[in-house]
């Protein structure tokens, strides 16, 4: 019964997003005529989506286009961060020696010339 | 038989003799040194020189951090080992009240070099290899041995060349022998000084001091100080010149009382039994 529900709410999500066929739209119709909880859901996701248009300033929006971030720019800008980190880290130890060192490194050292 | 104890006896008066040569009365030992920065800018230069078993005492201070440090050598022969206590104190940060927070740390390096040669000592660890300009400052101890030419006294000389730093050179040494002027006051009549050259836990020695007529006869003995109390104050032997007089009466056994001072001419007082107050200097001794 619940696996219908997540069927049923997937599908509503994409009615909404404009993503549907005619025919798949009827069937989403039939069954939201004999299912109170299904059109509940529906009712709320259309209320949520005019609250988002709204803040967004556009009240007349036909639909509340989604974030997307694609896997690939994902990638990207991950491995640019760890990159940059890398480059700063190995700089910063250059620099300053470290995050504070180890305490032997920093005592007095005699060395005979 | 015969040849082999004349053999070792040999062999024994040499080793004496080369002792003799590193550590007897004749000898005086010389640090020149000097404190560089980046190595090349000279923050001071000086020299602290004495007869043999003077030590050095060394001290850097700015505002983010202070290093204190004893020097002492020991003569092996031809080389020397150069050991040095360490009592470091660097800022790591604030509090929350916008008070300095410290670091302390106390450690103990030692090198053996030959006479004559420079050791190097990065006061805050060794130069860094990634960082080709790290130099850090470094202070440059040259050790020379030579014949004393009947002085036995310490000599110190610095030259600060940086003013935004302390750095301060001293010569430790423990007196052998002191030179204890005594005065004996009882309100506004005080007796004839009298000096005594004592040495450090010799046996007591009866005195007679005279004052308006009158004969006090006292027993006297030099001896050290106890030892300080913090490991700091010990080990950098900021009580090196300190040497302690014990007053005795022969009708008393127990000593009346003990005054301690450095050998700086600075007069202390001691009341005695009878109402007389006993005035002691202490001093170098005048060199012989």
């Amino acid at each position: 019964m619940s696996d219908s529900h997540e069927h049923w709410l997937k599908q509503i999500d994409a009615e909404l997003d404009g993503e549907m066929s005619l025919a798949e739209r009827a069937l989403l119709a039939k069954h939201l005529a004999n299912c109170s909880h299904c059109a509940g859901a529906r009712a709320s996701q259309l209320e949520v989506r005019v609250a988002l248009a709204r803040s967004a300033g556009d009240p007349h929006a036909r639909v509340v286009p989604r974030p997307t971030i694609r896997g690939r720019a994902l990638a990207f800008w991950a491995v640019m961060a760890l990159a940059a980190g890398v480059a700063g880290g190995w700089l910063a130890h250059g620099r300053w020696g470290g995050p504070g060192g180890s305490l032997e490194d920093s005592r007095a050292a005699i060395v005979v010339h | 038989m015969r040849r082999s104890s004349s053999i070792s006896a040999c062999g024994g008066f040499a080793i004496a003799a080369l002792l003799w040569a590193a550590q007897g009365p004749g000898t005086r030992v010389t640090y020149r040194v000097r404190v560089v920065q980046d190595g090349m800018l000279e923050l001071a230069r000086g020299s602290v020189s004495g007869p043999a078993g003077t030590d050095l005492r060394f001290a850097l201070r700015d505002d983010t951090a202070e290093v204190e440090a004893l020097f002492q050598i020991v003569p092996e022969g031809d080389t020397v080992v150069v050991s040095a206590e360490f009592f470091t104190k660097r800022r790591v940060n604030r509090s929350r009240r916008g008070l300095g927070l410290w670091e302390q740390d106390s450690y103990r390096r030692s090198v053996r070099l030959a006479w004559g040669d420079t050791a190097r000592v990065h006061l805050f660890g060794r130069p860094r290899p990634a960082v080709p300009r790290d130099q850090g400052l470094w202070v440059q101890v040259v050790l020379v041995r030579g014949f004393s030419g009947g002085e036995g006294r310490p000599a110190e000389e610095l030259e600060v060349l940086d003013s935004t730093m302390d750095i301060v050179l001293e010569a430790v040494v423990r007196p052998r022998r002191a030179r204890v002027v005594m005065n004996l006051v009882r309100g506004d009549t005080v007796s004839g000084p009298r000096g005594f050259d004592l040495v450090p836990e010799a046996p007591a020695r009866r005195v007679q001091m005279a004052m308006a007529g009158r004969t006090t006869t006292l027993e006297i003995g030099l001896a050290r100080p106890e030892p300080a109390r913090s490991a700091r104050d010990r080990v950098l032997a900021l009580d090196a010149d300190v040497v302690c007089l014990r007053i005795a009466t022969p009708e008393v056994a127990q000593p009346v009382g003990v005054v301690c001072g450095r050998l700086n001419d600075v007069a202390r007082r001691l009341p005695l039994p009878g109402g007389d107050t006993l005035v002691a200097t202490f001093a170098w001794p005048a060199g012989r």
